[in-house]
């Protein structure tokens, strides 16, 4: 009995905050208040995760969702609360506002993902909670590892690396012989277009189940948008700098390397950038169709054959958090080396 | 005067068709002889009879039937038992209520240049393994030899393998997963012949589980309507099947006739039949409670790789059949 007189005060403290929130005249929008939300809300939401979970077999009732509605109106307030907060004269203020906004937005998201999945009995084979995803992930992290190292490390780097390097020497090629530029385009326009799905049982049977096959995969999807990216990057020089350096006397090569390729560096970030998440979209869907029993994209369709959904949820948790690791990586090279470009300079 | 009488014919004929039960059945593969019972129940009128309108819907590399009747696609699914009691456990409420295939068909067909003359040969080789439901009952296997799965020397290395034999044609696989009556002849029909191929069926090698089998979600079973229907569609697909095992070559053109996609050939129909005849032989769609305890004790005696955990209760019924067969 005790603990529920516990329970029901600690409830009421978002109600409180919130009516101080509404009759108060003037609720500034700085740090103080907001954090003053931030808790009150961390109450509701452990209000709430406590009683979906303790209500036994039946689906939550209407009090539950109206106190859920009310404690969402909150969090909308105390997220423009903290995003409103006037940063323009301290910029390492800025810089944690920015990591605090999407935190809590995330947070609360997930937060309401777990009352939905749980209060109205979703059943676990259409949508588990995040919970039972934590769970998984955190009981599979061996089995997830292996799969991470077998597609990530091995098919996506490698066939990334030899994809994105071919078609930077093809462009270069291609600059040089007129031919291939009206002939080659249109053809890797054509191979392109073929689909994954078709060309992925057709590498398996030339390299074999292992992940050679996927990297092969990974390679045709990747060629065609570093060629075209880079040819367009190495036309768009300047004809001042051009003719600068005719003026001293440097040849084809010279002007390649000290000119050309730098120029062109913004174009061939653009296309490692969509390489990025084409490579391991390729690598994952070519593991559907023939692969030694490890993998992301094996463990996916074997583990949704099996009806174990929440280690889908935790694979897919690996591979989004891997792709945009990677995204990432390449961007901080591209903001290093292309520092000079307007695009960048602008932030 | 004649015009008024065919309409008013017409629209007593397809209210007639209305007032029949409909019921959509979710095969667990494409359309081919291993369904022949129920395309041969459609086409020579059984379900009519029994005033039920069925929509067969043929399954796909990545459809799991269990997952089609979870989510309200299909109200009746054809599964492995295996696959039937994994889902069991998991959550999803699947019943057996009737069990035309009485044998197995399941084998693994090796080279035989590869030395392979018994199952403790394995160890070292690379085997092709269906997944999607279809692994339970090699995992078991290998478990209750007592041969990891993981590869390496003293293990098998298990391959993912895709619903055809290009691994053992391709030489990628030492062994691959085949049923008597499909991948086996498609590895003759590429070129190999009978003595450069040794088998190891699963019903000799005393693991073999129950395969197509008519499942429902349980709590549909609790409503009198449905329960008559099953009833109904079980008598119509058994006399189907009965027909189809004595006139395998009419069965096999009454597949062929309904196969949407064109891409079966009579001669590998007509063989598929002549081997399913030898499965269904000896059922009359009532479940044998000791098939369904051997396969239940081959599955739990898969120690390291278990497919399921506890035995099953309640995984089947007879009080569809017993109304059925009567």
């Amino acid at each position: 009995m005790n603990g529920n007189w516990i329970i029901i005060l600690i409830s009421l403290i978002p109600i409180f905050t919130s009516m101080k929130m509404v009759f108060k005249k003037n609720f500034k929008k700085n740090i103080k208040n907001s954090l003053f939300l931030s808790i009150s809300v961390i109450f509701g939401i452990y209000i709430l995760l406590y009683g979906v979970h303790n209500i036994g077999s039946e689906k939550a009732g209407l009090g539950l969702w109206m106190y859920l509605f009310a404690l969402c109106v909150m969090i909308w307030e105390m997220l423009s609360s903290w995003s409103e907060i006037d940063t323009s004269l301290n910029s390492k203020l800025n810089f944690i506002i920015n990591l605090v906004v999407p935190i809590l937005f995330g947070i609360s998201l997930l937060f309401l993902w777990q009352v939905l999945t749980v209060g109205l009995k979703i059943p676990h084979i259409l949508l588990p909670s995040p919970l039972k995803i934590g769970i998984a992930f955190s009981n599979s992290i061996p089995m997830l590892w292996e799969d991470f190292q077998q597609t990530f490390l091995k098919a996506v780097l490698s066939g990334y690396f030899m994809g994105c390097f071919s078609g930077f020497i093809i462009a270069i090629m291609v600059d040089r012989i007129p031919f291939l530029q009206k002939g080659l385009l249109p053809l890797g326009n054509l191979i392109s277009a073929l689909p994954i799905i078709g060309i992925a049982p057709i590498m398996v049977m030339w390299f074999g189940f292992d992940w050679q096959s996927k990297a092969a995969v990974v390679v045709i999807m990747t060629f065609f948008p570093m060629l075209v990216n880079t040819i367009t990057g190495l036309s768009v020089t300047g004809q001042i700098e051009k003719d600068l350096l005719h003026s001293y006397a440097a040849n084809y090569w010279q002007n390649l390397i000290l000119l050309r390729i730098p120029v062109s560096l913004p174009f061939v970030f653009n296309a490692l950038k969509i390489n990025s998440t084409l490579a391991l979209i390729g690598a994952i869907v070519a593991e559907f169709f023939g692969t030694p029993i490890v993998g992301m994209g094996f463990r996916i369709s074997a583990e949704i054959g099996r009806l174990n959904v929440d280690i889908v949820w935790a694979t897919i948790l690996v591979a989004a958090v891997s792709g945009s690791m990677f995204y990432a990586l390449i961007t901080i090279c591209e903001r290093s080396l292309t520092s000079w470009h307007p695009s960048i300079r602008e932030n | 005067m004649k015009k008024i009488l065919s309409i008013v014919l017409f629209g007593l004929v397809s209210s007639m068709a209305y007032s029949a039960d409909k019921l959509t059945l979710q095969l667990q593969w494409v359309t081919q002889a291993q369904f022949a019972g129920y395309y041969v129940a459609l086409d020579k009128g059984y379900y009519n009879d029994e005033n039920l309108n069925v929509t067969i819907k043929p399954g796909a590399p990545d459809i799991s039937p269990p997952q089609v009747l979870a989510g309200g696609g299909a109200d009746v699914m054809l599964n492995w038992m295996p696959s039937a009691l994994a889902a069991r456990e998991k959550g999803v409420p699947v019943v057996n209520i009737a069990q035309p295939f009485k044998s197995s068909g399941l084998m693994l067909t090796c080279w035989k240049d590869t030395g392979i003359r018994n199952p403790a040969d394995f160890r070292g080789k690379t085997i092709g393994v269906w997944f999607f439901g279809n692994e339970y009952p090699f995992l078991s296997w290998m478990s209750q030899e007592g041969i990891p799965t993981n590869g390496g020397a003293n293990g098998v290395k298990v391959l993912r393998q895709g619903f055809n034999v290009d691994p053992l044609i391709q030489r990628q696989a030492d062994c691959i997963s085949t049923m008597t009556y499909n991948e086996y002849h498609q590895v003759l029909d590429a070129g190999i012949s009978e003595n450069e191929l040794v088998t190891f069926k699963y019903e000799d090698q005393g693991v073999a589980t129950l395969e197509d089998g008519i499942y429902v979600l349980e709590n549909r079973l609790k409503d009198p309507s449905f329960k008559d229907k099953m009833v109904r569609f079980v008598r119509a697909s058994m006399k189907g099947w009965k027909y189809a095992e004595r006139n395998p070559d009419e069965a096999a053109e009454i597949v062929l006739d309904n196969d949407a996609t064109g891409a079966q050939t009579e001669k590998h129909q007509k063989r598929m039949m002549g081997e399913i005849a030898k499965l269904t032989a000896g059922s009359n769609g009532a479940l044998d409670p000791k098939d369904y305890e051997r396969t239940v004790s081959t599955l739990l005696a898969g120690g390291s790789d278990p497919v399921i955990s506890k035995k099953p209760t309640g995984a089947w019924t007879h009080e569809i059949t017993d109304l059925a067969l009567k």
